[in-house]
């Protein structure tokens, strides 16, 4: 597996059209190493770096597509992990038994961009009662599996997309973040800022990976390969506007037929945190299925963080000041 | 309310989990730590060191040339190595080093590593002329206003690459790094502490007494100063330590880090010699690598509940 991963990585890719003067010279200047052809030295260290400044033509905007998961529906199949592992290419993570559930899964990670979750809610009395979903309350013992399929939730405002200083990633023209893997030189930036955990650094190559919303699927007209793989159709995907309404109907839905607890994560923007374009319906607290209660943009904090730094530094030049000033003969 | 008992599981006796598994998601930390370790520490005690150097020297020499004009000639080729080491610590922490340069193909404020990142690179360009210009001088090729010009230019992106430090480590998602409100705060003004202790040890070391005299005044009041941000920025830490630290390691730590600040005030207050200004130096910078390194460990140590646990 791992040395198929090499052998596509080294393909040639086709990307779009250089943009502007600058770019096209640049790359003519670069074209064997463009198109992987046989090259020396000099024009390998040539094309490594210039490579990451040949601009392409940014594509037309289109509508803003995303996923809407329906966690009520999910059956724990992974269908889904299963065709992103294989559409995507990604390597497997070796197998262990977790001890949590059916979830031997673990985590989301640059080699995972699928994750079904696994939530037993069961009581000691009746464990061998599973009662109809309509029947749960807060009293009642409960009696259920919480099923849900996490992936990237595609934020709108993306932390991730804030943090990265190469400009690996990106907003793509489906308004989907995308890390594109020839820029990302693994720096480490978004791992630590996704409030959602979703990005980690490969092993293999050092860069960050996640759900790409299948970007190559989209752009050839395609649904992503989980959502088409999903049995249930507990991942919708489409136009998020028509997302959210259905999602919004199937709340409404389910408070009807007795779920009152049933509502939607990440579907508006909360005062913290930008909408996201995958969202998820839910019957129980975040924290239950792993997410964050109120999910927390770290960027609100960078302006008055860089205001108490530079006073800090501010304050100790101005006290080093006056006291050259006093004490200078 | 929403046990995730495991009673079911008990009947059947399935094998246990090979790594301490954990049942359920509820208390599970959500978020993904990003492989910075040691290095990063060091990095961020380089960094203080480089452009504290630098700036300590830079400010001096413009304040009052005639005292400090010698030590500043030394102070920023030293900077300079210092700065050089930095970067390649920060090269070799990239996942992929090679590609280095990648980030310098987009200028992104909101980003502080890219603002980092252009503020090293726009700054290493004066020091190394100020460095350079300033060995030429010593080999008898005096170009002062050139030099004193690099000094000038190289004090903003200078300021800038001390700064940025910080607030990177703190506009993140990560446990305790996210509520480090004056990490940034107490950095900086780290630096321009550090950056002046090494003067002072070098004019120890060329025995520029007038200097010696100001900048261990100016040390001592910035010691105490750099203790408002740093008492500030562990009250930021306080729930993050609770959560992973017993009360008795939390006395420990924090007795290490006050009698490493005590003991070079108590030196520098005492004596002027080369002797006692070094050992003093040495601890304040042993001072700031344990703070920077109790720091940079927090989103990598497990909290202690999941640790009894285990
Ligand atoms: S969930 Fe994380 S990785 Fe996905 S867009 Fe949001 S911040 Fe980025």
């Amino acid at each position: 597996m791992a040395s198929r991963e090499h052998e596509l990585s080294a393909l040639p890719q086709t990307s779009d059209p250089p943009r502007g003067r600058l770019s096209q010279l640049l790359a003519r200047l670069i074209s064997p190493y463009l198109h992987g052809e046989p090259r020396g030295p000099v024009p390998e260290v040539l094309g490594r770096l210039i490579y990451p400044f040949v601009r392409g033509e940014a594509p037309k905007p289109q509508q803003a597509t995303g996923f809407y998961t329906d966690t009520t529906v999910c059956i724990g199949c992974k269908a889904c992990e299963v065709a992103c592992k294989q559409w995507n290419q990604l390597p497997s993570d070796g197998f262990n038994w977790s001890g949590n559930s059916y979830d031997n899964t673990n985590e989301l990670s640059a080699t995972t961009w699928r994750h079904v979750k696994f939530i037993e809610q069961f009581s000691e009395q009746t464990s061998n009662v599973l009662a109809p979903m309509g029947t749960v309350s807060d009293e009642s013992p409960l009696n259920r599996w919480l099923m849900m399929s996490d992936h990237c939730k595609h934020c709108l405002a993306a932390p991730c997309h804030q943090a990265c200083p190469t400009g690996a990633i990106i907003q793509n023209e489906f308004e989907n973040v995308y890390i594109q893997a020839d820029i990302c030189n693994g720096c480490s930036s978004c791992i630590a800022a996704c409030p959602f955990g979703v990005i980690t650094r490969s092993e293999m190559g050092g860069h960050s990976h996640k759900c790409t919303l299948c970007y190559d699927r989209q752009r050839d007209g395609l649904e992503p390969a989980c959502a088409k793989a999903c049995p249930t159709q507990s991942i919708h995907f489409g136009p998020v506007e028509e997302l959210r309404e259905q999602a919004s109907k199937r709340v409404d839905q389910l408070h009807e037929r007795g779920v009152p607890q049933a509502y939607l994560y990440g579907d508006v923007p909360s005062e913290t945190y930008s909408a996201m374009h995958s969202f998820y319906l839910l019957v129980d607290r975040p924290s239950v299925y792993g997410l964050p209660d109120a999910p927390f943009n770290p960027w609100l904090h960078m302006m008055g963080d860089y205001v108490r730094s530079v006073a800090g530094g501010l304050v100790a030049i101005a006290v080093l000041l006056v006291v050259v000033f006093l004490l200078k003969p | 309310m929403h046990a995730n008992s495991s009673s079911q599981h008990a009947s059947t006796k399935p094998p246990l989990p090979e790594q301490g598994g954990q049942i359920g998601y509820e208390n599970t930390t959500v978020t993904k730590v990003p492989g910075w370790h040691g290095i990063i520490a060091w990095d961020a005690l380089l960094n203080g060191m480089a452009m504290g150097l630098f700036l300590a020297a830079a400010v001096s020499e413009l304040a009052a040339p005639a005292v400090f004009i010698g030590v500043a000639k030394v102070a920023y080729p030293v900077a300079l190595v210092l700065l050089l080491v930095d970067l390649v610590l920060l090269v070799l922490d990239l996942g992929d080093p090679l590609r280095f340069h990648h980030m310098l193909r987009v200028f992104k404020p909101s980003s502080p590593m890219s603002l980092g990142t252009w503020c090293l690179t726009i700054f290493s360009l004066p020091l190394t002329a100020a460095a350079a210009l300033s060995v030429l001088a010593k080999l008898g090729w005096d170009f002062e206003r050139a030099r004193l010009l690099a000094v000038v230019v190289g004090l903003l992106p200078g300021f800038g690459a001390a700064a940025y430090k910080g607030v990177l480590l703190s506009t993140n998602a990560q446990p305790g790094w996210k509520d480090a409100r004056w990490l940034g705060g107490y950095l900086t003004n780290s630096a321009l502490l550090m950056g002046c202790a090494e003067l002072l040890v070098l004019s120890a070391v060329m025995r520029q007494t007038q200097a010696i005299a100001i900048l261990r005044t100016a040390f001592i009041v910035l010691l105490i100063l750099n203790m408002i941000p740093l008492g500030l920025l562990f009250a930021n830490l306080r729930t993050i330590h609770a959560q992973l630290y017993t009360r008795g390691q939390q006395w420990r730590v924090g007795a290490l880090i006050a009698v490493g600040a005590l003991i070079p005030l108590g030196l520098i207050l005492l004596n002027g010699g080369l002797l006692s200004i070094s050992v003093a130096v040495i601890f304040l910078l042993a001072d700031s690598w344990l703070v920077r390194s109790v720091y940079v460990k927090i989103p990598h140590t497990s909290p202690l509940e999941v640790r009894s646990g285990e």
